[in-house]
């Protein structure tokens, strides 16, 4: 028995494999999945993503979002979604800089424009947590 | 026949016309190249929230939100999204004729001007027409979305439902109503496209857990999947319609060249036989002489 874990977000199918286990980061704390669990519907926070395959985990970092299990079939809809090896520290600090810079007016911005941004920096935060992690 | 310098004249302006046409292609192409870009790469994303939503509606009390409970449907709220401008085949016809089959009373709601003036035309009740920009951000889409739901929420209509040029491919754009609210309809509409025998989400039957509560995951996610779908919907109709534009376009330019060379042989012919007449006239006029 496999799981079939499948991660989109808007802009794109990122990433659709045949796992072993999965374990999701959702705002009330990691949920692991064995096949066969039954039906789950859950908010995703933004953080890591765990999913081994034959003894060999692979790392992912998640944005804000949901997650579904059926059956075997684990979806995962994420505002955005890397994997850990593509992380680039340098290039998430700016722009974590650049999305908190732009949140100091808050007042003068679209409320969704907010969210927008205040999901921007919790994915990046998450990201270099987790690339600090396994320095 | 047509005098040499009438032929001349139409094939110089059936010229001008394949010049253009083909300027309008090589714009449509590359508008369409981005346009199905954009709608393709969030395509898996919305048709895996429509999945999960249309579980979810099935597995849970309807009284758990306004947007599960389905109303006795007085009047539908329909979307209509067209094309701003023309020449785009025969993309925005099929709508207006799925327009044409309501019958039952509804409110019209319009994207693209040339739906709006449709609308007008037909004397249709039409609530509002909203205009969004040729690269349909989010924001302009949210706006028309938002105001449909305020009116679904406030009973002003009983359902919230869309028509629009479906993307399939760059030749075939399929006109359809899809069903947005109440989440009900969206199965319905979801099962309709699900090759029989695939059924992997329907034989698990059992209860579906919520983390942390239904009531959270659901205030989290039916507002932002309105907007959501309606913006994916959008999208998916700018493909379409840039699409449909170039096809049109493609099919106009080929007709252009074709004319031309009709044209041209008949100019030749033509040409030939004012010149044999001369020759004729000539060895009429010498043989009489001598």
């Amino acid at each position: 028995m496999s799981l079939i874990l499948e991660i989109v977000t808007p802009e794109a199918r990122v990433y659709s494999e045949t796992v072993d286990t999965v374990v999701i980061p959702t705002v009330e704390g990691e949920v692991g999945i064995l096949p066969g669990h039954i039906p789950l519907v859950a908010q995703v926070g933004a953080g890591e993503l765990r999913a081994t395959k034959g003894g060999v985990t692979q790392f992912l970092v998640v944005g804000g979002g949901f997650a579904q299990v059926t059956g075997e079939k684990v979806s995962i809809l994420a505002d955005s979604a890397i994997e850990e090896a593509k992380i680039d520290v340098n290039a998430v600090e700016n722009a974590m800089k650049r999305a908190q810079d732009a949140l100091k007016t808050k007042e003068a911005l679209d409320p969704a424009e907010v969210e927008r941004l205040e999901g921007l920096v919790r994915f990046s935060v998450a990201q270099i947590g987790v690339r600090n992690r396994r320095k | 026949m047509a005098s040499t310098r009438d032929i001349r004249r139409r094939i110089k302006s059936v010229k001008n016309t394949r010049q253009i046409t083909k300027a309008m292609e090589l714009v449509a192409a590359s508008k369409m190249k981005k346009a199905q870009q954009v709608a393709l790469g969030g395509a898996p994303y919305a048709a895996l929230m429509a999945e999960v939503l249309a579980a979810i509606s099935h597995g849970i009390e309807e009284s758990a939100h306004p947007f599960l409970v389905q109303r006795e449907v007085k009047n539908r709220g329909i979307l209509l999204i067209t094309t701003d401008k023309g020449l785009c085949g025969p993309l925005n016809a099929n709508l207006f004729k799925l327009v044409t089959e309501v019958k039952t009373p509804a409110k019209f709601y319009s994207i693209g001007r040339k739906g709006t003036q449709f609308l007008a035309r037909t004397k249709r009740t039409m609530v509002a027409d909203f205009q969004v920009h040729d690269r349909v951000p989010f924001a302009e889409v949210k706006v028309a979305s938002q105001f449909m739901v305020k009116e679904y929420l406030e009973g002003a209509i009983d359902t919230i439902e869309v028509i629009y040029p479906r993307f399939k491919n760059t030749l075939v754009q399929e006109s359809i109503v899809r069903p947005i609210l109440p989440l009900k309809s969206l199965k319905e509409f979801l099962d309709q496209f699900r090759k029989p025998g695939t059924t992997v989400k329907a034989d698990d039957d059992r209860e579906i857990l919520f983390e942390p509560s239904v009531t959270e995951v659901l205030n989290a996610l039916l507002p932002f999947y309105v907007d959501h779908q309606i913006h994916q919907i959008a999208l998916s109709a700018k493909a379409s319609e840039h699409s449909a534009r170039m096809v049109a376009m493609k099919t106009a330019k080929d007709n252009a060249t074709e004319l031309l060379g009709d044209l041209t042989l008949e100019y030749n012919k033509a040409r030939q036989a004012a010149i044999t007449q001369e020759i004729l006239e000539i060895a009429a006029a010498q043989f009489s002489a001598a």
